[in-house]
């Protein structure tokens, strides 16, 4: 077993490697500016959205005219530029909105555009296959049964040629099997070991159950609306900060209200899965008109109430941007390959026990980060030539996440 | 065995009478109607057998108990589109205003989700009242629509009938009087002149509960100015106050931070504090010299102290203190609580000619805090009980409780043909009135402020009104028959810098001076009497202030800072008057305070069954009562609490001892230290000389000499040397006792009320209490030189003295380093962190209590109901709206497990989780918990020792540092500086 989950750190530690060999530091930021403003309307290589399919566009036009587009459209196309008039004109007459990137920001997002889509798609690849659980303990146990299976038998044979060979009276499997069991009703301190084992296994599995009360790991209600994180954050490539805001600098990442739908969804009303019902239904929520494509005054709106999946205790806290900003953890860390569900799933078991676990392993992200710098340096003395966990700067303790 | 015999049930059986057999056969006579007692005939014959019944009920429990295995559905639901300023998760503060008629401050309001949760200081200092406020705004009892003729009717309605009416009386020149509070705001005067020159004939009154008006009519003949003068109570060496409670209540003005100033001895001076009152006040406890005297005695001294001053002899109790003022010219302030204007304008004179004007006070540009007068109010009593006003409308007054003549005023009242409140709640006022249009509460409201002369505050909302109320401001626009809403007739009367004002919440403008009056030279005539009558004065509560916050109940239960002593008022009385009119106080089996009653009767109002408390430091012959109390139209918690002491009036009192026993619910039931330094002190010229002088180590006798605690421990050392170490300091020498910390640290921490009941059981759920201790005549010292036996002495430390010395001492978890509470909890529910922390698991503690048994500062409180899902404990824990005061960072503790100070670890987490978001290091102003946040005379200081950068890491190597019970070497991380006394 422990070779196993060495063998899972290794594989997740090389999908690290990998991703991080293949990006140099201006292609993340590029990457990252991209995913936080563009992806609500653009793709790479994965058709038009709101706006139009951006593979290969750093070829198609230069980049002054580019960054001339992304500062400001409006002034762009009122210049009489024909390529700026022709674009607007096709893309229903909707203006891009205006982004203020410094020249720096620019210059990197241009950057990750001009990267061949195909990489990319490796690089995801890659990735996601690496990322994926290693055996599960059933199948392990099956191959161990079949294999002491196969033991009983060779094992028979064995001491039936050796009788063979004695010339005594061979037995069949089930013979063997039946005799073994005798003997040991036979033997009462046998009998009353095997008794003891059979209870402990039994409190085993008591105990087990009990401990589960309340662990809805892989819980994965229907929601009111059949909303797919597969489409949006998989398909789409919408980075998660996008709808839940929350995640980088508050306590909750939040659901994200339907206004945060309707920057997209006032262009795009009709899906590739569920066609319009889904959709129409942020429209009834908030009282959209698709028809006008203009909002319903005095509409009375409809909160949408989605159904909570991860549910921590209230006597817990727990804060998202200290996980997510502060130990910079990828969401997927603890809700699973998000990217990857159509139905969102409770993919870990939110006990304490697993908080525990990943306290006890993550290393604190202390570099480059000022408010680390002097408890750093003490550290290094105090624990010299081990990992700076979180457990060591407290993060075992009680009061810190429950008061 | 014996052979068994036979008995006889009775002479019955034994003459083998009839009956027997019978009954033995049937035992019921009559044949019991079971079919009719189930009301189903055909019940006997039906197929269920009462088997089967038992089965389907097991069946149906086993069914319930395992579907509620099953885990609930949680829904999530966001807004449809999210305001742009509210992140779910992170509070928004908003600068506002504070003024409830009585208290102001400039405040930042903390706001989680929408709701108000939290008031914190701005500009100025917030008291508790206004800390409280908070909860005010989600009391149940306020009024949730306007009401005609008490019913509940609608704004279109009462707007249309109040304005014909007013039209009506206009035609017809009727009087239209308007009864407001002291206003502040620039814009409320002018709606009110709008509306005055819509109708014409309109007067408007203002008046204060309590009322400064004899003062502020002084200030108008000595200097043509009726306001207040802006005191420096910073640039004083010598403060003498006759009465004046200025660190408590008067004039609702925040001196203290100004006074914790003008007393910091590590300037190596302290201005010296006189304080000559009869009832013993916030401010004269903390005095260095007080002088007891008797009300009428007052104006006497104050003639005499005046003529002491320009060369005669002073009386013999002031002669210290007229010295000393004349050595101080120019550096001294005099200040006096009385409300009458010949007193006052002595007061000035006296400040006069010590040259303390444009020094220590000025007047040209003053504060405009009290504009009250109480001959506008007299006159409009009598033109009420004449027949001459027509209509009448109140604003932020309930004259029906405050007024010492508030029968007269209400026989006047029902004279008025139109009579209009604008309470929040139907109070004593609003219940005689034919409309209540209710106004909204501070926090839902606009709204500005002058409260001194250049210094402008705004008001703004910070949730919607969550009732069906209307500001006041806006009912006066509807009435004179403007579209404009009052919003825009703020905004544009403050537009210049709009947007920055509002966000600042305070602005200020250079304005060049008010020109004064030459101050006239008086003659003071007052004689000093001597009389023998017990004297009674009105007094007032830190918690209770006026009463408009008598339904609060966190204001209820906040023990008073002297006689520690909550909901409640009751007579305060020396003990020695006590002991001549046969009345005592004392303690019960289980420690609860009784005392005995009388008869009060003052200025021809009787009051029947008043709780007497023996107060140390009232003077002898004098009595005292608290405003506030005595309420029967504030709500649950407040009405039928103790007596209304404005009926009464200041004057001589009689006294009639009754009988019965009175059950107080006081926090604290010792008086003194009894010869123990739980507070070290010393006195300024002795901490001059030696910094540490009252604050010996404790030494322990060893093999190898005396040795101090910390060497012969027996605990191993926590390693705090990484990461922070959060420590607090307490300088005793700045705490004035004020609560404003205790109130924060309600709102904060989601601290219960109990109720009084609970409060007699010590049950009390305070995290922070202010310990008081008096001293006592019996000392230790006296005891040795005059060969006093130990038991007499003991029992005679007890007794504090008759004018005490007092100091306060704020106590909460200390955060032992070496805590007993966490070596004997049997679940490890109580822990400590590597932060210097005492951590509680509440979900883990089981409520053994032996933590709170071996805690030797007995602060650790037990849960003993569900204070939140209990009706019982009807406060706002239980009560829809106020749930929503709640602080969603903080659990809210269950029945069964002990809770405590955690030193606010939400907001420790908080600050450090902004640091390490923004790659910066913890900062000394940052680090605040919630008391530390709110006390005025920054007593309270709270940081990471392991950071030089944060003050509380020099404190810690400060002469004066010491620890609560040294001797006991538990190494907390909560500490206190001596207390230093500018006496000889």
């Amino acid at each position: 077993m422990i070779l196993i989950k060495d063998l899972k750190n290794r594989l997740g530690l090389l999908a690290v490697l990998i991703l991080l060999s293949t990006n140099t530091f201006a292609q993340t930021e590029g990457e990252q500016i991209f995913k936080q403003n563009c992806t609500a309307c653009h793709t790479i290589g994965n058709g038009r959205l709101v706006g139009p399919d951006l593979e290969g566009i750093t070829k198609k036009r230069d980049a002054t005219w580019l960054s001339a587009w992304i500062t400001n459209s409006s002034e762009l196309i009122a210049s009489g530029d024909a390529d700026a008039i022709a674009i607007f004109k096709e893309y229903n007459n909707i203006p891009m909105t205006a982004y203020d990137f410094s020249d720096k920001e620019m210059k990197s997002l241009l950057e990750y555009l001009a990267i061949e889509v195909e990489e990319d798609v490796a690089t995801a690849k890659v990735g996601t296959e690496a990322t994926s659980k290693g055996m599960s303990s059933t199948t392990l146990l099956l191959i161990v049964a079949v294999v002491l299976l196969l033991l009983i038998f060779v094992l028979t044979s064995v001491k039936n040629s050796l009788k063979e060979s004695l010339q005594q009276p061979t037995e069949t499997v089930f013979e063997t099997i039946e005799n073994f069991f005798k003997a040991i009703w036979a033997n009462s301190p046998a009998v009353v070991a095997l008794v003891f084992v059979v209870f402990i296994i039994l409190l085993k599995v008591a105990f087990d159950a009990m401990m589960g009360v309340g662990v809805t790991t892989n819980y994965m209600p229907e929601q009111p609306i059949a909303y797919s994180h597969k489409i949006h954050a998989g398909d789409n490539g919408i980075d998660c900060n996008y709808c839940h805001t929350g995640a980088r600098n508050s306590k909750m990442a939040g659901i994200p209200s339907a206004n945060v739908c309707m920057n997209c969804h006032t262009y795009i009303s009709s899906g590739s899965t569920t066609g319009e019902t889904e959709i129409a239904k942020i429209y009834d929520a908030i009282g959209f008109d698709v028809k006008t494509r203009t909002y319903i005054e005095g509409y009375e709106q409809k909160p949408i109430k989605w159904v909570r999946i991860h549910n921590l205790p209230d006597l817990s806290y727990f804060n998202h941007s200290q996980h997510v900003t502060v130990g910079k953890i990828e969401c997927q860390e603890c809700h699973g390959a998000i990217e990857e569900m159509d139905v969102v799933r409770q993919e870990n078991d939110l006990t304490m026990g697993w908080c525990i676990e990943c306290h006890k392993e993550t290393e604190v992200k202390m570099e480059g980060n000022d408010y680390y710098t002097l408890m750093h340096e003490k550290m290094k003395e105090k624990y010299a030539g081990q990992k700076i966990t979180v457990d060591k700067i407290g993060g075992l303790e009680c009061g810190k996440c429950h008061y | 065995m014996t052979k068994a015999k036979k008995y006889w049930k009775g002479l019955a059986e034994l003459n083998n009478d009839p009956i027997v057999e019978k009954l033995r056969q049937n035992e019921f006579m009559e044949e019991i109607p079971v079919d009719e007692f189930l009301g189903d005939k055909d019940l006997s014959s039906s197929s269920t057998s009462r088997r089967d019944f038992l089965k389907f009920l097991g069946f149906t429990t086993a069914a319930a108990t395992l579907a509620a295995c099953e885990t609930p559905i949680n829904k999530a639901i966001p807004y449809v589109v999210k305001p742009e300023e509210i992140t779910p998760g992170i509070a928004n503060y908003y600068a506002s205003t504070i003024y409830d008629g009585h208290d102001f401050a400039s405040v930042l309001v903390k706001t989680r989700e929408g709701r108000p949760i939290k008031i914190d200081p701005n500009k100025t200092a917030v008291n508790a009242r206004i800390q409280s406020s908070v909860l005010s705004l989600y009391d149940s009892s306020r009024l949730r629509n306007p009401m005609k003729d008490g019913v509940d009717s609608d704004w279109e309605t009462v707007d249309a009938d109040i304005t014909s009416k007013l039209n009506e009386i206009a035609a017809n020149g009727g009087n239209i009087a308007i009864l407001s509070s002291t206003i502040i705001s620039p814009t409320t005067e002018k709606l009110i002149a709008d509306f005055s020159a819509k109708y014409g004939n309109v007067k408007h009154i203002q008046m204060d509960a309590v009322s400064y008006s004899g003062m502020l009519d002084a200030n108008e003949a000595s200097f043509g100015v009726r306001a207040l003068p802006t005191y420096n109570f910073d640039k004083a060496e010598v403060i003498v106050s006759f009465g004046a409670d200025f660190l408590g209540n008067w004039l609702n003005t925040d001196y203290a931070t100004q006074y914790a100033a003008a007393r910091n001895p590590k300037n190596g001076k302290m201005a010296k504090h006189y304080q000559v009152e009869s009832t013993l006040s916030l401010t004269g406890s903390n005095a260095d010299d007080r002088i007891q005297i008797k009300p009428s005695e007052q104006a006497g001294l104050l003639s005499n102290l005046y003529n002491a001053l320009n060369g005669s002899t002073a009386d013999s109790r002031i002669a210290k203190l007229a010295n000393d003022l004349l050595n101080n010219k120019g550096k001294s302030l005099v200040v006096c609580n009385s409300n009458e204007p010949q007193v006052q304008t002595l007061v000035n004179a006296i400040n006069n000619i010590l040259g303390n004007y444009e020094n220590t006070l000025t007047l040209s540009s003053p504060s405009y805090l009290k504009k009250g007068n109480d001959t506008d109010v007299a006159t409009l009593i009598s033109d009420m009980n004449a027949g001459n006003i027509d209509a009448l409308i109140t604003y932020n007054v309930n004259p029906s409780y405050t007024l010492a003549n508030a029968d007269e005023f209400n026989t006047g009242l029902a004279k008025v043909g139109l009579k209009v409140s604008t309470s929040l709640y139907m109070d004593e006022t609003a219940t005689k009135m034919d409309y209540v249009c209710p106004d909204n509460h501070n926090l839902e409201s606009w709204g500005d402020a002058n409260p001194s002369h250049g210094t402008y505050t705004l008001m703004q909302p910070t949730i919607n009104p969550l009732f069906n109320g209307r500001q006041f401001q806006d009912s006066l626009l509807s009435w004179s028959g403007s579209d404009t809403k009052y919003y825009d007739y703020l905004k544009n009367y403050h537009s210049d810098n709009w947007e920055q004002k509002l966000h600042d919440g305070y602005s200020s403008e250079v304005k060049s001076a008010i020109i004064l009056k030459k101050i006239n030279a008086v003659t003071p005539s007052f004689k000093l009497v001597k009389s023998d009558a017990i004297e009674f004065e009105i007094s007032e509560k830190i918690s209770m202030g006026d009463g408009s916050g008598a339904n609060n109940p966190w204001l209820q239960e906040l023990p008073d800072p002297l006689s520690r002593a909550c909901w409640d008022n009751y007579l305060t009385m020396s003990a020695s008057t006590a002991r001549d009119l046969g009345i005592t106080n004392w303690n019960i089996s289980n420690g609860a305070l009784n005392g005995n009653m009388v008869n009060i009767t003052v200025n021809g109002t009787t009051y029947n069954n008043v709780p007497v408390m023996i107060q140390p430091g009232q003077a002898v012959g004098t009595v005292a009562m608290a405003v506030g109390y005595g309420r029967t139209a504030a709500g649950k918690c407040g009405d039928g609490i103790g007596f209304n002491a404005f009926a009464l009036g200041n004057g001589e009192a009689i006294i009639e001892v009754v009988g019965g026993e009175y059950e107080f619910a006081a926090t604290q039931l010792h008086h003194t230290m009894m010869g123990r330094d739980i507070v070290k002190e010393t006195t300024l010229a002795d901490f001059i000389n030696d910094p540490t002088s009252g604050n010996e180590t404790v030494l322990y006798a060893t093999h190898d000499g005396n040795k101090p605690a910390d060497q012969v421990t027996l605990w191993d050392e926590f390693d705090h040397s990484t990461g922070h170490f959060w420590n607090m300091s307490i300088d005793l020498t700045s705490c004035i006792g004020c609560a404003a910390c205790v109130i924060s640290c309600h709102a904060e921490n989601n601290v219960p009320v109990v109720g009084k009941e609970e409060v007699r059981k010590s049950r009390d759920m305070h995290w922070l209490r202010i310990d008081r201790y008096f001293s006592s005549d019996m000392t230790k010292e006296l005891s040795a030189e005059e060969k006093i036996s130990a038991i007499d002495m003991y029992a005679e430390m007890e007794e504090p003295s008759a004018n005490p010395e007092t100091v306060y001492q704020p106590v909460m978890c200390q955060h032992c380093n070496h805590a007993p509470c966490e070596t004997v909890c049997p679940v490890a529910a109580t822990s400590h962190s590597a932060e210097g922390q005492n951590h509680m698991a509440y979900n883990r503690c089981v409520g053994t209590r032996y933590c709170a048994n071996n805690c030797p500062y007995k602060v650790r409180r037990f849960n003993w109901f569900q204070y939140s899902e209990n009706d019982k404990f009807d406060f706002n824990m239980n009560d829809d709206y106020g749930k929503m005061v709640l602080n969603p960072d903080v659990v809210v503790r269950s029945r069964g497990v002990i809770e405590k100070c955690s030193m606010c670890i939400q907001k420790i987490q908080e600050i450090k989780l902004e640091a390490k978001k923004a790659g910066k290091t913890v900062k000394d102003e940052d680090a605040q918990t919630a008391c530390s946040s709110a006390c005025p005379t920054n007593a309270i200081v709270f940081g990471d020792v392991n950071d030089v950068s944060h003050e509380v890491s020099k404190l810690k190597d400060d002469p004066r540092k010491y620890d609560l019970l040294e001797h006991l070497n538990i190494a907390p991380s909560v500490f206190y500086q001596t207390k230093i006394r500018n006496k000889a």
